[in-house]
């Protein structure tokens, strides 16, 4: 008999789909399993499968056509029918018909034993702080990943890649404790596993990576950044002497209690401060309208194996040293295991990347819309510097502010950097 | 009931051999002696009649105890439950209440045969208008059946004629035990076990000993107690904080009272769940007069420890 393959819905969001690429020429033994045809959904391009043996008798769409889903692409000849005869059949049977909108590609009655239809080959999910992540559950050779709802939630939560996750539960089910297992240990995935440091390439070798999830959501999002926002940077050295010395007397103070002060909180709190005076930066832009806020929801930059995650510190600006570095300390330890939970990635109003440790005298950083800005912290240092005409040591901060000059003119992130100046150079303003 | 029959004189019991007999089960033993025949009724083998009797008692004021020698009987009198006892305080819109309590033996026993081994306890809980519990030990049988006693509406108290023997501690001063509360008799953190009366007492309460001494799993096992209302609150965090739960009952599995208890479950707890809410029940066959099929019918130890086993993937 013959047997239709039709346009499987890879997605629920899936309508229509387009075939990129046959495997088969019409008149080809194919067999259940194999490789038909590349289909691009309304996310990625993905691997159909046959899901019959049999012979291509004729393939109804080209490659570039585009069809809505549970339409006829080709028909399969299963078993002594002549395939030219199905083809003349297949062809006389005209246009597309297109059954049930949301039907999937099914084997026929008595054909076939599984529902496979397809592979994925890369999903996009958006990771955070994209406000569209979709559905991590991707599926694995066309059958849905075997989860129990409670594991399918943590999972969703920490934004873990279920197809890299082991199931130990009852048939192969993925259960609470094989997420807990894999974020504690992520196992060395597939093909494209994220290296912390990567094994080094022979000479005359190649290595080809393909891009996580994250990876993926990374390059779209600053791609989008960098070509709409007309970035601008200002930069500015700042004395950081009396904070550092501030910061010790602290630090000794706090030490019963085992509280030690870093100076990006000191900056945080400078921040919070001087964005409230400048609320220009401390916003949001749509395209349409800016948002300006009343708190500073401080967005900080974690770098993670290959990637990076921005947990959100709210309302910094209610908070004195003592809880900023308490919880800064605990957003950053989760966002490195990957535990964070998808509000604590979203809502900042402002964001800083802190690459000092890394010993840089500056740099510059990317917005993160719909952000306005983005500040840029190097390395507290000991520099020459001239005071009150001989060159003295102190401790020098160079700070590079990313402007959106759509919204915020030059002018204006000068004033603010101005303001943080102030404030970091005589910590005693920020009491005023 | 002494206690409560002492405590208010509105109170009597009426069933078949409840006062010469002492009680085909000996439960009213020396009540007619102490009470005389006016508060301390024989009835005529009719459960129609005198259920009926008890309601029509109720609706005037008393607040009758009406004993089934085995809740099998009750189905000859269900209109009289499902339709007077249960409606009647809905239909003259809250103008007479039905202070009643109904309860005998309930559920396979030893050898009784298809069809006095009844487990009623399903039919009952689905009726609006009806407060159904079920006592697993002496100390809650007493606290449960005063507040029954209390309650202005019908109980319909299912005890077993295999724990209606068991000794327990009972405090010597008064105590009464909320109808609508579900116990945790064991705090445990990997799975929630859910059962009640009879299937506690027989192999559950051993079956949790087994899985947390030989197997390292901490059950919480929770008594429902009440089965109408369900304490629903209780359930939900244990399932929730243990994240598996499994029901077991003796009732059938189809349309049985564990499948009831399922369904008010897992939907409210489905995205706390790893692995899907399992019911052990009795099989889908009449119940065997044998001994040995009787008891091949019902949930058994082996069963459970590894139906708990698998759902951890063991």
């Amino acid at each position: 008999m013959s047997v239709d393959i039709t346009m499987p819905q890879l997605s629920d969001t899936m309508t229509e789909g387009t075939v990129v690429k046959w495997y088969k020429n019409e008149g080809d033994r194919i067999k259940e399993g194999e490789k038909l045809a590349d289909v691009e959904t309304d996310k990625a391009v993905m691997e159909m499968e046959a899901f019959t043996s049999g012979v291509l008798a004729a393939r109804l769409i080209a490659e570039g056509g585009k069809v809505p889903v549970g339409a006829r692409l080709a028909v399969v000849a299963t078993g002594k029918e002549d395939p030219a005869q199905v083809k003349s059949q297949a062809s006389a049977g005209g246009a597309e018909k297109a059954p049930e909108p949301a039907k999937k590609a099914e084997p026929a009655p008595g054909e076939g034993t599984g529902p496979a239809t397809a592979t994925a080959v890369a999903a996009p999910v958006a990771v955070a702080p994209s406000p569209s992540a979709s559905n991590p559950v991707a599926e694995d050779n066309g059958r849905p990943i075997r989860i129990s709802p409670l594991a399918r939630r943590i999972a969703l939560e920490k934004g873990v890649d279920l197809s890299l996750v082991q199931g130990t539960g009852p048939l192969g089910r993925i259960i609470e404790r094989d997420i807990a297992a894999f974020m504690a240990a992520p196992p060395p995935a597939k093909v494209t596993a994220p290296v912390v440091s990567p094994a080094a390439i022979g000479p005359g070798a190649t290595q080809v990576i393909a891009m996580t999830k994250m990876r993926h959501a990374i390059a779209k999002n600053l791609v989008a950044s960098k070509q709409t926002i007309p970035h601008y940077y200002s930069t500015i050295d700042i004395d950081v002497e009396e904070l550092s010395a501030l910061r010790e007397r602290l630090n000794a103070i706090l030490e019963s209690r085992r509280i030690r002060l870093s100076l990006s909180d000191l900056l945080a709190r400078a921040l919070a401060t001087a964005l409230l005076k400048h609320p220009a930066l401390n916003a949001t832009f749509d395209g349409t309208n800016i948002t300006r806020y009343g708190d500073v929801h401080l967005g900080m930059a974690v770098a993670i194996p290959d990637g990076l995650i921005v947990p959100v510190l709210r309302n910094v600006n209610r908070m004195g040293l003592i809880e900023i570095r308490q919880r800064t300390a605990d957003l950053v330890e989760r966002a490195r295991a990957q535990r964070l939970k998808q509000d604590e990635m979203r809502g900042a109003t402002f964001s800083v990347s802190n690459l000092g440790a890394y010993g840089l005298r500056e740099f510059s950083a990317i917005i993160n819309p719909p952000q306005v800005a983005v500040l840029a912290i190097a390395a507290a240092e000991k520099r020459a510097v001239v005071r009150g005409g001989s060159i003295v040591a102190r401790t020098m901060l160079t700070l590079t502010l990313s402007g959106d000059h759509r919204v915020v003119d030059g002018a204006d992130g000068a004033d603010f950097l101005r303001t943080l100046k102030g404030l970091l150079e005589e910590p005693g303003m920020m009491l005023l | 009931m002494i206690e409560e029959m002492e405590r208010d004189d509105r109170v009597f019991l009426i069933g078949e051999e409840v006062a010469q007999y002492d009680g085909a089960y000996k439960v009213s033993r020396g009540m007619l002696q102490k009470f005389g025949p006016q508060r301390v009724v024989d009835a005529p083998i009719s459960e129609t009649a005198f259920a009926g009797l008890g309601i029509g008692a109720a609706t005037c004021g008393l607040r009758p105890i009406v004993e089934f020698m085995s809740w099998s009987f009750t189905l000859v009198c269900l209109d009289q439950l499902m339709n007077n006892a249960a409606n009647i305080r809905y239909m003259s819109g809250g103008q007479i209440k039905i202070p009643i309590v109904f309860r005998g033996v309930n559920g396979i026993a030893h050898q009784l045969g298809a069809t006095h081994s009844h487990r009623v306890q399903a039919m009952y809980s689905r009726v609006p208008g009806l407060v159904v519990v079920a006592p697993s030990s002496p100390y809650e049988a007493k606290g449960l059946l005063k507040s029954a006693i209390r309650c202005d509406d019908p109980v319909i108290f299912l005890e077993s004629e295999k724990i209606l023997a068991d000794k327990g501690e009972v405090p010597d001063e008064e105590y009464l035990l909320p109808l609508g509360v579900a116990n945790v008799e064991r705090t445990g953190s990997d799975v929630t076990i859910l059962s009640y009366g009879r299937p506690l007492t027989r192999i559950v309460r051993q079956a949790t000993e087994v899985l947390v001494k030989d197997h390292g799993i901490d059950v919480e096992l929770i008594d429902v107690r009440s089965l109408r209302p369900l304490d629903l609150a209780t359930i939900l965090a244990s399932v929730r904080k243990t994240h598996r739960c499994v029901i077991i009952d003796e009732d059938w599995g189809y349309c049985g009272m564990g499948a009831g208890i399922l369904h008010q479950i897992h939907k409210p707890a489905f995205d706390d769940l790893d692995a899907p809410i399992e019911y052990i029940h009795a099989d889908d066959i009449p119940v065997p007069f044998s001994h040995d099929l009787e008891l091949a019918m019902l949930p058994s130890l082996d069963g459970i420890v590894s139906t708990v086993n698998e759902m951890f993937g063991r």
